[in-house]
């Protein structure tokens, strides 16, 4: 193999490794590990680095020569000499893996996937291949007929044009340089609507696309549609724009004025409040109606009781007057009668009062005055 | 460009799976010795809410030279001046190749918390802070609220 170095601190290992073992400056497994007079170990190439910018220690910051520095106990170099490590060429496809110090014999024995120098020519090529005859030689791909290096024939045949392809949507068999092409105008192939970017849904058979547009409405509203992007676009941009000044003015707004802009809630918390004014403003009025009623009530019984008494003093006094009228209506029959006994001959009423009468007649008198005064009660 | 070292790709994973808290590092698809980084302003500072971006470039020969890091977000700071170079010892002299990262981000938060106008890098900052440094702390807020608040 190739006398290059193996890059020990870029290996991948099988497991997380403690973080003991790892170097505090290139956070890998220690390589070569080394420790100071202040009991700090590291790889001894990243210590040797370091002290070349700053004769400090890297961790406590304590001065720090080369001669600080020895090697680090063997108990620990073999720690990590014995971690188990992938093969450097995993990505290539060696899937070997080993304790970590032998991988350089890993490397310069056995691995496949190792660049060495041909035998014949002196170019590279893989170990696994190096034991057969030289694959630097062209070859003529029986396809398209080019001069290929055996050794990229395989990679070749991946995309060699003169091979046939399929098409995989008409299943035409078609050279593979032509596929491409014929892709474009694959009857079969499935594409989009032209407008689609408009938002038609539609999705089919290239040969069904002319059938499609013409029913299909976003072909249609095309120039609609595009003149309304343009506008909406348009009107994002000024709207960022506006939003922008905004945001620079609102802090100055903000200082200046720190009680005008009111809040959602600060409104709804006012208009809350007068509602409540509004509420007890009503109570109070209410509980007023309803005393005037009580008042107005009692005001109207009080009258109408002096009314009822006033009436009962009317029918009474009416009730006196009735009786006066017929103790009058009979005194005056018993008159006539009398007058008949006494004098024997009918006279006129005015005529007939006789002095043989006058103490009836004022009793009678003096009865109506009662009476008139029984009105006054 | 010559491979990733393996102690960068073990950094990157590291960061990306366990990220430290208020601190995000993301590498550049295409080169992943560039990060863009972001800073969150540590709490009951002039830059709490706000949230830094910054720039760090890992040199061919990290971990032997420091990171390259730079704010990218105007900050009013008296370590770190106009174009968002940052004075920070272990940025620079008081490098190790055992320091990382993430400890690295870590110490610029912690600058964030505590300033140091006894050692400089924008001259006018330190002066203003050292005069006046209530007036100098709210000039700093000031500015986390115009330039660090997304
Ligand atoms: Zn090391
Ligand atoms: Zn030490
Ligand atoms: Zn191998
Ligand atoms: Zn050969
Ligand atoms: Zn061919
Ligand atoms: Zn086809
Ligand atoms: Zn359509």
């Amino acid at each position: 193999m190739d006398s290059e170095q193996i890059d020990y601190q870029s290996l991948n290992y099988l497991s997380t490794v403690d973080h003991n073992l790892c170097c505090p400056i290139c956070r890998s497994p220690l390589v070569d590990p080394v420790y100071t007079t202040c009991l700090h170990t590291f790889c001894s190439t990243c210590i040797n680095k370091a002290l070349e910018r700053s004769q400090t220690c890297p961790v406590d910051r304590t001065p720090l020569q080369a001669e600080d520095v020895s090697p680090a106990p063997i108990m620990i170099a073999n720690l990590v000499n014995e971690l188990a490590v992938l093969c450097p060429n995993s990505e290539l496809g060696c899937t070997f893996t080993c304790a970590r110090y032998l991988v350089e014999a890993h490397l310069s024995h056995d691995c496949e996937f190792v660049y060495m120098k041909c035998r014949e020519c002196g170019d590279k090529v893989l170990r696994r291949d190096a034991g057969r005859e030289c694959l630097h030689q062209l070859e003529e791909c029986t396809h398209c007929f080019q001069h290929i290096k055996k050794i990229d024939m395989e990679a070749h045949e991946k995309e060699c044009p003169g091979l046939l392809g399929e098409c995989m949507h008409c299943r035409l068999e078609i050279e593979r340089s032509e596929l491409k092409e014929h892709e474009f105008t694959c009857e079969e192939a499935t594409i989009s609507c032209s407008s689609s970017s408009l938002g038609c849904p539609w999705s089919g058979q290239r040969k069904e696309l002319s059938h499609h547009q013409a029913a299909c409405p976003f072909t249609f509203l095309r120039p609609v549609l595009q003149a309304h992007a343009e506008r909406l676009t348009k009107l994002e941009l000024e709207n960022r724009t506006l939003r922008k000044r905004i945001e620079q003015l609102t802090p100055r707004i903000n200082q200046s004025n720190t009680t005008e802009p009111l809040s959602f809630d600060e409104q709804a918390y006012q208009f809350l409040t007068e509602q409540e004014h509004m509420r007890q403003d009503m109570e109070r009025l209410s509980a007023t109606l309803g005393e005037l009623e009580i008042k107005q009530g009692m005001l109207l019984m009080n009258e109408s009781l002096r009314t009822k008494e006033e009436l009962a003093g009317i029918r009474a006094a009416i009730n006196g007057i009735r009786m006066q009228i017929h103790w009058l209506l009979t005194v005056r029959v018993h008159g006539t009668e009398h007058r008949h006994v006494v004098g024997g001959g009918a006279g006129t009423p005015s005529n007939s009062a006789g002095p043989s009468h006058p103490a009836e007649h004022s009793a009678s008198r003096r009865l109506s005055d009662n009476f008139g005064q029984g009105v006054k009660l | 460009m010559a491979a990733l070292p393996k102690r960068i790709i073990k950094e990157t994973e590291r960061l990306v799976a366990d990220p430290v808290p208020g601190i995000n590092a993301t590498p550049h698809e295409d080169n992943l010795r560039y990060f863009d980084v972001t800073i969150h302003g540590p709490a009951s500072s002039p830059y709490e809410e706000g949230i830094f971006r910054l720039e760090l470039f890992l040199p061919e020969d990290y971990p032997m030279s420091p990171p390259k890091i730079r704010f990218l977000t105007k900050i009013y700071h008296p370590n770190i001046d106009k174009l968002g170079r940052i004075c920070l010892d272990v940025l620079k002299t008081n490098w190790s190749p055992a320091l990382q990262i993430r400890t690295i981000l870590l110490s610029i938060q912690a600058l964030l918390g505590a300033p140091n106008p006894e050692d400089p890098l924008a001259n006018d900052v330190a002066q203003r802070w050292k005069e006046d440094e209530k007036a100098a702390i709210e000039t700093a807020r000031e500015w986390t609220r115009t330039h660090a608040t997304v």
